[in-house]
């Protein structure tokens, strides 16, 4: 009569209480890891090059009068600022950084915006509509933008004297940030 | 002041609040004591319930077509300029009006379960109702909570709303996707509530899955009708030649469905064999659980991507109502594991159970897939901090050989008999269906498929196909020896009486056409893109593409700039106006493709750049993809497999047993 | 051997061979790489796209990028590096072959390896199945008696 349970146990069987704790234990740990997701902020990328020396660029001028490259301004602390005509945070961000700008320009401290995927008429037209004197240039077909790991404008990256990336942020920059990034690279000694 | 939309709104869901917590009460007063009044009064607390939740809807729908921008819905999902047949859809543009449309068809199901499924199994479907009332009372509750409130007051009326998303109102597919997903989903709460009612009873049996069959194969069908239809909508709008990227809204709609299919299956080894009870169990709480985890996942916006939709204040709610769900689910069947235990034991392994068994582990095995590849990231960041992306392929190399060795065995399972096959019946019944796989390899490799798994697949449709045809031939042989009809009438015959197994068969049949359009499509897609001046012209496979113009157009609610193409190809000539449409509230553009869709291949073009100042030329990128219109007949076919398989069969005894139909009948009186 | 018999086994090398044919893995050149490249990059604008897939001007910078870089003849790891520089793995659509990421791919077959072993276990052989199934009288008066609880029922 025992025959077939001793064959059958032969064969590969989960018990219950076994199967039991697996599923519960399953289970328990899927809840945990969606209520862990709530503590994530899925827009918060963090991002890869913080901490690098920033990719390098030379980029002609909105303006058409010659190229802007990060190497020559070495020693300075740079603030990049991605930005397009047809993103409405953008314009909305374009006023603490004109304030900004007049703030830092007679300093060691230099803000190159870099037009993203836009056509330079429009650039042109965004930066004489809205105003600000700082250096702007055309990414090259988007490769600065890709080596800076850009999502989408307006993107802000923070450069010490180094040249490595120091600091990044993602969406509307206000002025308080601004300073306060300009002045942690300022003070840091190179 | 005057009484607005959103005061009947709101005020319909607070009172359907109240007839369904009576309900509640009611259907557990009526299934405790055994009591007729108890269950009368259930009925209409559901139906006034119901009633109410109607008018919430059309409350809803009459403030947004009248554009009341009193209303922060509305105001966030609608405009002056909306089209009126738009500004009815709105209602499940967003979280909380697609909500409120969840809660009307879980409110309907209800209703139904109270006035009609109550008639048989009183005891058990009076238990199952109240579960479907506090379900309701749940989702009441969460439309009367701030969180999800669909008639909060704007915090000031504006002059004019921000209008739907322009996804969303690109396309009358949208009219289609989301209710019959709801549906879908919705529809499989009452065989979860049969099932737990069933727990509580302590029945042990397998009535509540004998009464809830049909429920399940039409949430079932509803569920795969809305993700064909999405996969279409996806296609037909979002403009990247695609119609599945495995984004969580997708794996949420589909891992129901799997879990669904796999139950659809294993179903009948219970009723045939009386086994696998605590499995299939098991298998719909999961399904009902994954419906409610697919929701939570996509509406409390912890796994979009970049440029998602604010987090929802309603996440937390859902995750408390799923945890609820799954330790009452747990709880119940731990409680009763005794009273489930299987007596008796599978087949051979070569039997169809045991077939129906391997499938199940399939299915679950793509259901897990899909869950951990869609919670990945999070699970990564939540254990590492790291971010990561899960995407098409990875889920593409894991669940093309799952999908393989599924189509395998559903054209294995049908030819295979209960218990277990000698070698003669196993010879007999796969000569053909092998013969037409190698057929359909020749096939695949003779129109230049490339690849193994394309070919595989072809080969495997070729299969089941053969596998179909076969049983539907012999079935007609049988009828024509039995009853001496003529061809015609016996299939006919065939399919009405045992439309649960036809049916089925027609299903197989209809996956079989979408595994080859998605084989055909991904393999075989060719793709061309040019910068033409108006006048030039470009060649993808056997198609010639003119750009004839490039112009603008005005409309209410949207400028267009719109490419004229004139197409040529083996299937004749027409003109395709793929465009770039720009609404006042988004800051891209939205591209719509023009397709030419064809038996043979879709032409698919997309306006990827034009010159703005000028029009002097537009970047045009075509591709040609084959087959891909065989996903929608294929979804088709499903939908109408699941109708034989789920419209009742005549009553037998009436036909061929009159004398016992007559007994039976006096014996009733 | 049966005709039959014949029959499925021509077929199934018929199958067999046809598979093995269109298998033969292509060539790579320069657009199969490039291709093979982009289909696992996610396109960083898009909901979880890739750069083969995404219309998005984002997605044909990168792919422009893969173009260059293939032509340039960087090999295909480096070319993955330079994104992932700038992106991190997030930028990748399948987990790595190596370290955690091993887990993904295993799990599924670990699954199915599983499930498979215990869908064995409980099926058996054609004698014990006739000898356990119930008699015919047994089944008659488990039909009787669930018609008797369905009639008692409320």
């Amino acid at each position: 009569m025992t025959t077939p349970n001793v064959a059958a146990s032969r064969r590969f069987t989960l018990t219950g209480r076994t199967a039991n704790l697996l599923v519960i234990a399953v289970l328990v740990g899927l809840i945990v890891v969606l209520a862990l997701g709530f503590r994530r902020d899925p827009r918060d990328i963090r991002t890869a090059v913080v901490g690098k020396e920033a990719p390098a660029f030379r980029l002609e001028r909105l303006e058409g009068t010659g190229t802007v490259a990060l190497e020559e301004l070495r020693g300075k602390v740079v603030v990049v600022n991605f930005f397009a005509s047809w993103c409405v945070p953008c314009r909305e961000e374009h006023p603490a950084l004109v304030r900004a700008w007049e703030r830092y320009r007679t300093s060691d401290v230099v803000l190159v915006g870099i037009l993203f995927q836009d056509s330079v008429e429009s650039g042109r037209d965004f930066v004489r509509r809205l105003g600000g004197t700082w250096p702007t240039v055309v990414d090259d077909r988007g490769r600065t933008a890709l080596g800076f790991g850009v999502f989408g404008p307006p993107e802000t990256f923070f450069i010490g004297r180094d040249g490595v990336i120091e600091g990044r942020h993602i969406g509307p920059i206000d002025e308080d940030t601004l300073v306060r990034g300009i002045e942690t690279l300022r003070r840091k000694p190179s | 002041m005057s009484i607005g939309w959103a005061d009947i709104g709101a005020g319909a869901l607070r009172a359907a609040l109240l007839f369904a917590l009576g309900g509640i009460v009611a259907a557990a007063f009526a299934a405790r004591y055994r009591d007729v009044r108890g269950l009368r009064s259930a009925r209409w607390c559901a139906l006034v319930a119901f009633a109410l939740v109607v008018l919430a809807d059309a409350a809803m729908i009459g403030a947004l077509v009248t554009h009341d921008f009193r209303l922060a819905y509305v105001a966030g999902n609608n405009a002056r300029e909306t089209p009126l047949f738009y500004s009815v859809i709105s209602l499940w543009a967003a979280l909380e009006g697609s909500i409120l449309l969840w809660t009307l068809v879980l409110a309907g199901a209800t209703t139904f379960v109270a006035w009609r499924g109550t008639r048989a199994l009183p005891r058990l479907a009076t238990t199952a109702l109240g579960i479907l009332f506090a379900m309701l009372a749940f989702f009441l509750l969460l439309v009367t909570t701030p969180a999800a409130d669909p008639f909060v007051a704007s915090p000031f009326v504006p002059e004019n709303g921000r209008g739907p998303n322009p996804l969303l109102q690109n396309n009358p597919l949208m009219a289609l996707h989301p209710p019959l997903l709801y549906l879908g989903y919705v529809l499989f709460s009452v065989p979860f509530a049969y099932a737990i009612a069933s727990l509580i009873l302590g029945e042990g049996g397998d009535r509540w899955l004998v009464a809830t069959r049909r429920y399940a194969l039409v949430s079932w069908a509803l569920l795969g009708s809305g993700i064909v239809a999405g996969a279409w909508w996806s296609y037909a709008v979002l403009g990247w030649g695609g119609y599945w990227a495995w984004d969580p809204v997708e794996n949420a709609a589909i891992m129901p469905w799997l879990t669904a299919t796999a139950y659809l299956h294993s179903v009948m080894v219970e009723e045939k064999r009386r086994l696998l009870r605590t499995w299939n169990l098991a298998l719909v709480i999961a399904t009902f659980a994954l419906t409610i985890l697919g929701t939570f996942l996509t509406r409390s916006g912890i796994v979009n991507s970049v440029h998602a939709f604010s987090l929802s204040a309603i996440g937390p709610l859902l995750l408390g109502y799923l945890v609820a769900i799954l330790v009452v689910s747990c709880g119940l069947m731990l409680w009763r594991s005794r009273e489930l235990a299987d007596h008796g034991s599978l087949g051979a392994p070569l039997s169809r159970e045991a077939i129906f068994l391997f499938q199940n582990v399939l299915f679950v095995a793509a259901t897990v897939t899909v869950l951990l590849g869609t919670l990945y990231p999070l699970i990564a960041e939540a254990l590492g901090g790291v971010q990561l992306s899960i995407g098409a392929p990875y889920f593409d190399r894991v669940q093309v050989p799952i999908g393989l060795a599924l189509l395998f065995l559903m054209g294995v399972g049908p030819q295979l008999p209960w218990h277990g096959a000698s070698r003669a019946t196993l010879e007999r019944q796969f000569a053909a269906p092998a013969l037409a796989a190698a057929a359909g390899a020749a096939l695949a490799l003779g129109s230049g498929m490339r690849g193994a798994a394309p070919v595989l697949t072809y080969a495997l449709a070729a299969f089941v196909a053969a596998t179909v045809v076969q049983e539907v031939v012999r079935g007609v042989r049988a009828r024509r020896v039995l009853h001496g009809e003529p061809a015609a009438h016996a299939l006919a015959a065939l399919f009405r009486r045992s439309g649960r197994r036809y049916g089925g068969y027609v299903v197989h049949l209809g996956i079989a056409l979408i595994a080859v359009a998605i084989a055909a499509s991904q393999a075989g897609a060719v793709e061309v893109e040019r910068t033409l001046s108006p006048g030039g012209a470009m060649r993808v496979g056997q198609h010639e593409i003119r750009l004839d113009a490039l112009s603008e157009v005005q409309e209410p609610q949207r400028r267009r700039v719109i490419a004229d193409l004139w197409v040529a190809g083996p299937g004749g000539e027409t003109r395709l106006s793929p465009s770039f449409a720009f609404y006042p509230n988004a800051t891209q553009p939205v591209g719509s493709p023009g397709i030419s869709a064809g038996p043979a291949d879709d032409v698919y073009a997309i306006l990827a750049a034009y010159d703005a100042r000028g029009k002097a030329w537009a970047t045009i990128r075509v591709r040609v993809i084959p087959l891909v219109s065989w996903l929608w007949v294929g979804g088709l076919v499903i939908g109408v497999g699941a109708v034989i398989a789920a419209l009742p069969p005549p009553r037998r005894r009436e036909v061929h047993l009159p004398a016992i139909a007559a007994e039976a009948a006096a014996g009733a009186e | 051997m049966t005709p039959a018999r014949i029959a499925i086994l021509i077929a199934f090398a018929g199958v067999l061979v046809a598979v093995a044919a269109a298998a033969r893995p292509a060539p790579a050149g320069p657009e199969e790489r490039v291709e093979r490249i982009v289909a696992e990059l996610r396109c960083p604008v898009c909901q979880g796209l890739s750069v083969a897939d995404s219309p998005s001007v984002s997605a044909r910078e990168m792919r422009d990028l893969v173009v260059q870089r293939v032509a340039e003849g960087r090999t295909d790891e480096a070319i993955r590096e330079e994104f992932r520089r700038s992106y991190g793995d997030w930028v990748f659509l399948a987990p790595p072959t190596q370290g955690a990421g091993t887990l993904m791919w295993l799990l599924p077959i670990a699954l199915v390896a599983a499930g498979a072993g215990l869908a064995w276990g409980r099926a058996r052989s054609r004698a014990e199945a006739a000898e356990h199934d119930p008699a015919p009288a047994d089944v008659q008066a488990l039909r009787a008696r669930v018609a008797r609880e369905e009639a008692a029922d409320l």
